[in-house]
């Protein structure tokens, strides 16, 4: 890449090469994808919840009426409130990992150590919590 | 941190309008993550611990998050029209040509959608608090 005294700049055209980073193509397409997915799904959560319900109106009898009580069968509809909430679960936290993993790497990059242990307490609170809601969605809330 | 500083004086001068929502982007998206780790945990509770599950729900119902709900819906609506621009453009390389239109199209549909959502629940907080 040469610069011109006029300030135009010129690149030399090769093929492009073979990606040899899989998983970053990957993440850039899941990026895109899921955040298409998740505009669609959390934004009508986001909706239905502080506008149609109201935040002041949630109550814990709300979440055993849409999940079902842990330990009975479920109707149709209540399977179609967790598969929701599913979704977006794993989407929008795979999301927002990778999300972080990029603003991390761009400022603390440089510095390893930092990088590490910040992405590992990000990582293992992320999964940690993930999977506490994953097992609460495939059993259902306790009535009390 | 250095790195960081520079970012914040230099952020808004460098590429101009473009630098700044991708910097909004970035901003908005870490909030989202914050409340949502928050959020699942809460949630989760509804199985594990029902009391806790309950204490967390209150807690949303205190003046501190109501107003913590009104950035959180200014950084949902914002972060998912800015990054549906983002990928439609990506995804239709076609599409770059109309870069600074997408950008205002999308700042505008964010002020459409946001403001009365923000309006609405600011309104219910109002009325719940203010009796």
């Amino acid at each position: 890449m040469t610069t011109q005294p006029l300030g135009r700049t010129i690149r030399t055209v090769k093929p492009i090469p073979q990606a040899r980073n899989n998983f970053e193509r990957t993440m850039w397409l899941f990026m895109r994808y899921s955040g298409l997915a998740l505009t669609l799904l959390a934004l009508t959560h986001f909706g239905y919840q502080h506008i149609i319900v109201g935040t002041q109106n949630i109550t814990t009898a709300q979440t055993v009426n849409n999940w079902g009580e842990a330990g009975k069968s479920i109707n149709l509809g209540q399977f179609a409130w967790r598969a929701y909430y599913m979704a977006i679960l794993g989407l929008a936290m795979l999301h927002g990992m990778n999300g972080v993993r990029q603003i991390a790497w761009d400022y603390i990059g440089n510095n390893k150590t930092a990088y590490t242990v910040f992405m590992g307490i990000v990582v293992l609170l992320s999964v940690i919590v993930t999977i506490l809601g994953t097992l609460a969605l495939i059993f259902g809330a306790t009535a009390k | 941190m250095e790195g960081l500083m520079t970012i914040v004086k230099e952020g808004w001068r460098y590429k101009g309008s473009g630098n700044v929502m991708w910097m909004a982007h970035r901003i908005s998206g870490l909030g989202i993550m914050f409340f949502l780790i928050l959020h699942v945990f809460g949630m989760s509770m509804s199985f594990f611990n029902p009391a806790l599950h309950e204490i967390m729900l209150e807690t949303y119902k205190t003046p501190l998050f109501a107003v913590g709900e009104l950035g959180l819906a200014a950084c949902l609506v914002f972060h998912s029209i800015n990054g549906t621009r983002i990928a439609l453009l990506e995804l239709r390389p076609e599409w770059w040509l109309q870069q600074k239109k997408a950008t205002q199209y999308s700042l505008v549909a964010t002020v459409v959608i946001g403001v009365p959502m923000i309006l609405i629940m600011a309104m219910a907080s109002i009325n719940h608090f203010v009796k």
